[in-house]
């Protein structure tokens, strides 16, 4: 039995050939179909999210015939000669296989490492190919430990941890400051397109209320009326007012968000320490990417005060993204540990056949002693007939217990061949088991 | 009894220093088995400790609060359940890094230079005020120092968000507010309890008169109290006030408690710690 996966990935091909062979979701229950035409009996997986498609396919035949198998069928499904990808793709077998679903599932291969999305993309693919009846013992098996492992992996590293763009960076430092932001208020100013990112990542985490301060009246209330659109809740939330009203309105602000056209500053050092005297010192988050800056850098010298511009930011996306590499080695000794345990457990597989037909023989010979036993003895009462079969039960099932720990402790660290070939010698089985 | 007592203290002050090995490796791998792990030693600990604590008050037939070693176990069980108490919300877990390694530390010192105390019978408490008196004492003294690692931990979170760096630790500590709002409800119940502490030490030297020097009130132990009352009463008043919030209040406790702790330390060794110091029992 073979386990393999052929693919290609955004380290090995363009996007252009990915967009090629990619399988959109609906198409992938009439190609696993067809996979499985060709591979009578098969387990298979497709997986095909932007940056990779790959084919898992479980089967008796030999590996170099399940690629070629596999690459026939890419070719014959997308209208595309093998030549144009042959060259991109990477194919593995056994050991390599199992290993390599474990690091795309922990987003160790993932473009932006640590990123969540493509364990739920791995689980999707699952998911269809269990809708499918299209998996087997091994794939089920396989994909259900690739799902311990990434979660292993998210737990017991910080590989997760500390976001990579500038939006998801302002939300976590505002859930630093602040844990629970349905109860705070975000003052909007200016009318940047970093800023209505911003402003958009920070209403969808449920802000509690927003002011939006535009030069112009008429645009703030457009640009209300369109975060409303977004979270109707803000409905009564949310209020649209002139840059001019600034300086009353800023100690209302728990975060503010600034990205005007202005050409200085237009919040000064004066101004916060006016606003956290109004607050009691209450913490103010400073989101400032306008170029020029809006606030004064002076201000994030000020006690309850956290200013960030464009480039603080770009410096906690960097330091993310280098965390996120020095996790890489501790990630990768949890996968190669989660492979070494699914790859014993498939080598205990190939002894499955000889334990079930070694216990089948046991059990009649069991069941031939009994019958003369119960024969011999025809005054026993149905108690004592019950008990007698138990009894010769429980001694197959405790004779077994023994040498099948055993044979599988053997096999794995001796030729299964020679310690299955012995043991068929030993309990006098069929050699074609 | 006497060696099952010395059992119970001796595996609680292992399981202490495993939980603080455990918390101290999930600083550097962020691996959160050894939180819980770390989690589930304090809570047998403290376990040994009350076994220690029953079984002492079992053996003298005395509550045991009185020798160096009832005080520190004492401290040690209250500083836990209150810990413990904190960090049964997930978010907060990770300031098990900050609140149990010194913990370990206090547990370790009593190990080693208090265990002696523990065979031998505490004093009487004469009444309930006392022992109220005392109880409540250790249990404000476990506040405020909780509250200090608190306060370490406030200020190691703003001054990583002052300097960018939002790696490491910074992402696996409770955001500001929630820090902010632990060290909060710290100092108010530890200022609550300490002034209730004063209050009922206060009745039981009216009544007991004849056991304290005349002016058992000018003794420094007193004066100490006093000065901590005030210093917390200045925490607790401006931060509801809203003049001092923040990293100034977090600096202000954690420095605060540390001095009023090696002033106390200063006077117990010049043997200035009793209530006679002015004039002699009447």
């Amino acid at each position: 039995m073979s386990l393999v996966v052929v693919g290609l990935n955004h380290h090995t091909s363009p996007v252009a050939l990915r967009e090629r062979l990619a399988f959109p979701a609906e198409t992938i229950p009439a190609a696993l179909l067809r996979i499985r035409k060709r591979l009578k009996g098969a387990g298979a997986v497709i997986l095909s999210t932007c940056n990779r498609v790959e084919v898992y396919v479980h089967h008796s035949a030999a590996a170099e015939e399940l690629y070629s198998e596999v690459r026939a069928f890419l070719s014959e499904w997308h209208g595309t000669p093998e030549a144009e990808f042959r060259g991109a793709l990477y194919e593995y077998e056994g050991k390599e296989t199992v290993g390599h679903l474990f690091r795309v599932a922990s987003s160790l291969d993932s473009l932006v490492v640590g990123e969540v999305q493509i364990l739920g993309q791995v689980h999707d693919a699952y998911l269809i190919t269990q809708a499918e009846q299209a998996a087997d013992k091994v794939i089920h098996a396989l994909f259900q430990k690739a799902f311990a492992v990434a979660k292993a992996v998210r737990n017991q590293s910080a590989i997760g941890r500390g976001k990579v763009s500038v939006s998801s960076v302002a939300i976590d430092l505002a859930v630093s400051i602040f844990s629970d932001l349905s109860r705070k208020t975000v003052l909007v100013i200016g009318s940047g397109e970093m800023g209505e990112l911003a402003l958009k990542s920070l209403v969808s985490h449920g802000v509690g209320a927003v002011l939006v301060m535009n030069r112009s009246l008429e645009k703030a209330k457009a640009r209300l009326h369109t975060v409303v659109e977004q979270a109707p809740s803000l409905v009564n939330n949310g209020e649209a007012l002139a840059l001019d009203q600034l300086a009353s309105h800023l100690p209302r602000a728990d975060i503010i968000v600034s990205s005007t056209a202005a050409p200085g500053f237009i919040l000064h050092l004066a101004d916060f320490r006016s606003a956290l005297k109004q607050r009691g010192q209450e913490p103010m988050f400073v989101i400032d990417i306008a170029v020029p800056r809006d606030v004064d850098p002076e201000v994030g010298e000020l006690d309850n005060v956290y200013l960030y511009n464009m480039d603080s930011l770009e410096q906690v996306v960097n330091e993310n993204l280098r965390m996120r590499r020095k996790e890489i080695e501790h990630c990768m000794a949890i996968v190669e540990r989660g492979r070494d345990q699914f790859a014993r457990w498939m080598h205990g597989l190939v002894a499955e056949p000889t334990l079930t037909s070694m216990a089948a023989e046991l059990g009649a010979i069991g069941e031939r002693e009994l019958e003369k036993t119960l024969a011999a003895l025809p005054d026993l009462t149905d108690e004592q007939r019950r008990e007698v079969t138990h009894l010769t039960e429980r001694i197959v099932k405790r004779i077994l217990q023994h040498p099948t720990a055993e044979i599988k402790r053997e096999i794995d660290h001796h030729d299964p061949s020679t310690v299955l070939h012995l043991v068929k010698r030993l309990f006098g089985l069929k050699e074609s088991m | 009894m006497i060696a099952a007592m010395d059992i119970a203290f001796y595996t609680a002050t292992a399981l202490y220093v495993m939980a603080a090995v455990m918390a101290t490796r999930y600083l550097w791998g962020a691996d959160n088995r050894a939180l819980l792990f770390a989690n589930r030693m304090l809570a047998i600990g403290a376990g040994c400790l009350v076994v220690t604590f029953a079984l002492r008050w079992g053996i003298w037939r005395r509550v045991p609060l009185t020798t160096v070693a009832d005080s520190l176990n004492l401290l040690v069980l209250q500083v836990t359940v209150i810990m413990l108490f904190i960090v049964r919300k997930d978010s907060l877990r990770a300031l098990l890094c900050f609140h149990v390694p010194p913990l370990a530390a206090i547990c370790l010192i009593n190990a080693t230079l208090a265990h002696g105390k523990l065979h031998t019978p505490p004093r009487e408490l004469r009444g309930f005020p006392l022992t109220a008196h005392v109880s409540l004492a250790f249990l404000a003294y476990a506040l405020f120092l909780l509250a200090s690692m608190t306060s370490m931990a406030y200020i190691f979170q703003a001054q990583r968000l002052k300097r960018c760096r939002t790696t490491g630790l910074f992402q696996r500590l409770p955001s500001l507010e929630q820090l902010d709002h632990t060290l909060c409800g710290l100092v108010r119940y530890g200022y609550m309890f300490f002034v209730i502490t004063l209050v009922l030490g206060t009745v039981w030297a009216w009544v007991d008169q004849d056991l304290l020097a005349t002016r058992w009130w000018l003794s420094p132990k007193v004066l100490l109290s006093v000065v901590m009352v005030f210093f917390y009463g200045l925490a607790f008043h401006g931060r509801q006030s809203g003049r001092l919030r923040g990293p100034k209040l977090a600096y202000l406790i954690f420095l605060g408690f540390f001095s009023l702790l090696i002033i106390y330390l200063v006077l117990a060794l010049m043997g200035l710690n009793s209530y006679n110091f002015w004039g002699t029992a009447a």
